[in-house]
């Protein structure tokens, strides 16, 4: 009676001690990348699914198997290839940090001083990994986004469905967007890294849309304080047609908003700690979207002479006037 | 009570509450003995079933059924039935003339702000100033200090400012008027005057900032909806707009006209490299692409060729001796050094030169036959040159431009060959 009783609960231990060890494993499986591919021969991509699989079914061998606590083998065989992922991963960080450190005497982000910068371009599948795409049906909206390569690997095709049908959960009155954000830089040890585009006023983009109006947000990169609702967007207009059309919006006609509202104290951009950009399109009319982008670059017009375009006005903030 | 009633009471509690902890624990079929909750003192008269009297009884499904709202009747009736400005602003004045008090304006200029876009006066400033005016005068505007430091009349400022965020919405822009009926009601020192300066604000510092404006009142007749947008979508000036085809006035016989529109443009440049064109290598026919003009989407088609191969790019020397008053080619070395460089270091994409584009009312091949057999006229060359055809299957398919080659395989090569070899001979006999 007693054994059995052990028994019973040995097993409801074991089961619970297995459990969390299955949640665990999706966090290893992202940070161990490398392991599970030197380990499984697999592609990297699917790495960490192909590592959840393999967890699983050793765990449910483990279940079937003789109670007395038998699980060190699997345990063994992890734990060596822990290590060694563990110092791969060390061991790339530091190449990082060897890689920005010899990158300033080439130049600002080890390029070259120049006129112009192309921030980013879509030419290879790595490219499309620096953005993600969301859209209004993370609050239960019905918009679909996705990103992928166009013809020739020459350049990136956003394109989806907008749909302002608003979700019903009593809240929200309104819906529809989609967007297309930049993921923030990772340096070293998986620090943020911001742009620095104090020598650049004109922001230069060569894109190819089908008449829908854009917005584009660049958000900053301080990380002091907590800025994630807080942007500055301006209007991008694509004029549709089978041409390709250079959009050229200077630095100067970013306002500001805040948790999606412009706010009436108005501030100029500040370059110097520039963390991603983004893409929304939320123009409430229904139906479906593309937008085919080359590449994004930033520049200087030497005829722009505009420091900030908007001023406050003292009817509508009259604390800034007082 | 006497000490009789109490020990009755006590015992068909007690009987109630054994046989309730009884059914608790056991799970068998306990009751072919129909347990009925002790009729105590304050249970009611109803007998409820045994086993379901703890749990309550879904109600039926619930049919969707439209709540009624209040004054909707209003917007419903007018002497025709006809949804228009004139049947909005009566229903909207006569809210006031049976209900001098006004009661439940709040409501009734939701349902309003709501019905609006049916009766089509969206657009509308005189509207939305009428609807302002149902709010009463003078009551909503605070009159000491601990009136003002409070919001006054809250549900009143939200109706209030969700009358300017529909005209917002759809980029009407406020007038005087607007702005004395708001400092009437409201005071100047509330929500919706303050929404109402950020309006003016706003809207006219964003008024003109589309470089490729569309109007807002789009042309009805497709015909001239098409030149709209293919001059829209064309960047040369000197691009020239044709109509091919011109549909026939639908008669009583059916709704869709026999013969679709077609309209076309092309650019003397266009023109010109179309007469250039090698007429070994084909040229396609590529679409339909989507364009959105506001809120309407409108398909075109452009006929186009694959990049020449850099063997083939020649360009016309003009010989020295052509003009001897001033040089025509001038090649002065203007290097540009690191300040003065303003090319991007990517190469940009490259695709075919684009020769024409046409808007048609279907989108089948015997509409682009057509509209290529237009385009002979005043483009020769085209007659020797093969055409293939790569249209979309439906137009309800998104296609864009870089996406055609994905879907080209299954159409051009083994259709394509057949249709422009049929495409050629037809040419020959129509040219002999």
């Amino acid at each position: 009676m007693a054994s059995i009783h052990k028994l019973l609960a040995g097993t409801y231990i074991h089961r619970n001690f297995l459990k969390p060890r299955a949640a665990l494993h999706p966090f290893m499986g992202i940070l161990s990348i490398d392991f599970s591919s030197s380990h499984l021969q697999e592609p990297v991509a699917s790495a960490d699914r192909v590592s959840q699989q393999k967890s699983e079914e050793v765990l449910q061998e483990d279940q079937h198997k003789d109670v007395a606590g038998d699980i060190t083998s699997p345990d063994k065989a992890s734990e060596l290839s822990f290590d060694k992922a563990i110092r791969e991963e060390a061991v790339e960080h530091l190449r990082r940090l060897k890689n920005e450190i010899v990158a300033h005497w080439i130049g600002p982000e080890g390029r070259p001083l120049q006129e112009v910068q192309v921030v980013w371009q879509f030419r290879e599948k790595e490219d499309l990994e620096k953005w993600m795409v969301t859209s209004d049906k993370t609050i239960g909206g019905r918009s679909e986004i996705f990103l992928k390569m166009a013809k020739n690997n020459q350049s990136a095709l956003l394109f989806g469905t907008l749909s302002s049908e608003a979700p019903q959960d009593g809240d929200s009155s309104q819906s529809g967007y989609c967007a297309m954000l930049s993921r923030v830089r990772r340096g070293s040890f998986e620090r943020r890294l911001s742009y620095d585009w104090s020598r650049f006023n004109t922001l230069y983009l060569r894109v190819r849309g089908d008449g829908r109006p854009w917005m584009v947000n660049i958000k900053q990169g301080t990380d002091f304080i907590q800025r994630k609702s807080q942007m500055y967007s301006y209007f991008m207009f694509t004029r549709g047609g089978p041409y390709w059309q250079e959009v050229r919006i200077p630095f100067s006609k970013f306002f500001f908003s805040n948790q999606g509202k412009i706010r009436d104290v108005q501030g100029s951009l500040i370059l110097d700690k520039i963390s991603s950009i983004g893409f929304t399109l939320a123009d409430k009319v229904d139906g479906p979207f593309f937008l085919e982008i080359d590449f994004i670059g930033v520049f200087t017009d030497p005829a722009h002479t505009e420091e900030f375009a908007y001023e406050n006005s003292p009817a509508i903030s009259p604390g800034l006037f007082k | 009570m006497s000490w009789v009633q109490a020990r009755l009471l006590a015992k068909g509690l007690s009987r109630g509450w054994g046989g309730i902890c009884r059914t608790g624990l056991s799970e068998a079929p306990v009751a072919q003995v129909s347990l009925r909750a002790p009729r105590g003192l304050h249970c009611s008269a109803v007998t409820h079933k045994d086993d379901t009297w703890l749990i309550p009884q879904p109600s039926e499904p619930q049919k969707p059924n439209k709540v009624p709202v209040v004054h909707e009747e209003l917007f419903g009736s007018s002497a025709n039935g006809e949804r228009d400005k004139k049947s909005f602003t009566h229903a909207v004045r006569s809210f006031g003339e049976h209900n001098v008090r006004k009661r439940g304006h709040v409501d009734f200029i939701y349902l309003a702000l709501r019905k609006m876009p049916e009766f089509g006066v969206e657009r509308d400033l005189s509207v939305y100033n009428l609807l302002l005016d149902v709010f009463p005068k003078e009551v909503f505007r605070p009159r000491n200090f601990i009136q003002r430091i409070f919001v006054h009349y809250p549900r009143q400022q939200e109706c209030g400012l969700a009358v300017l965020d529909q005209m917002e919405r759809h980029g009407v822009m406020p007038d005087r008027e607007t702005e004395f009926l708001l400092i009437q009601i409201f005071g100047r020192h509330s929500y919706p005057m303050l929404k109402f300066l950020r309006m003016k604000l706003w809207l006219t510092r964003f008024k003109n900032i589309n470089p490729y404006p569309v109007p807002r009142d789009l042309p009805q007749d497709p015909l001239d909806l098409a030149k709209l947008s293919l001059r829209h979508m064309e960047p040369d000036l000197s691009a020239k707009v044709t109509v091919y085809q011109m549909s026939l006035p639908s008669d009583s016989t059916g709704i869709d006209p026999i013969q679709p529109h077609i309209v076309g443009i092309q650019s003397p440049d266009q023109q010109a490299a179309l007469a250039r064109h090698n007429p070994s290598k084909p040229v396609f026919v590529e679409g339909p692409f989507p364009l959105w003009l506001r809120n309407k989407c409108v398909y075109y088609h452009i006929l186009r060729a694959d990049l020449p191969s850099p063997e083939e790019e020649k360009v016309e020397e003009i010989p020295e001796e052509w003009n001897l008053y001033y040089p025509m080619q001038l090649d002065l070395e203007y290097s540009r050094s690191g300040w003065d460089n303003y090319e991007f270091d990517v190469d940009k994409v490259t695709e075919g030169p684009v020769f024409a584009m046409c808007m048609a009312g279907a989108h089948d091949q015997a509409t682009l036959v057509k509209w290529i057999q237009g385009l002979q006229e005043t483009n020769p060359t085209l007659a020797q040159v093969p055409v293939i055809f790569r249209l979309a299957r439906s137009t309800g398919e998104l296609l864009t431009i870089s996406r055609q080659e994905e879907q080209s395989p299954p159409h051009s090569p083994p259709k394509g060959q057949e249709e422009d070899e049929a495409f050629q001979a037809q040419q020959q006999q129509g040219q002999s």
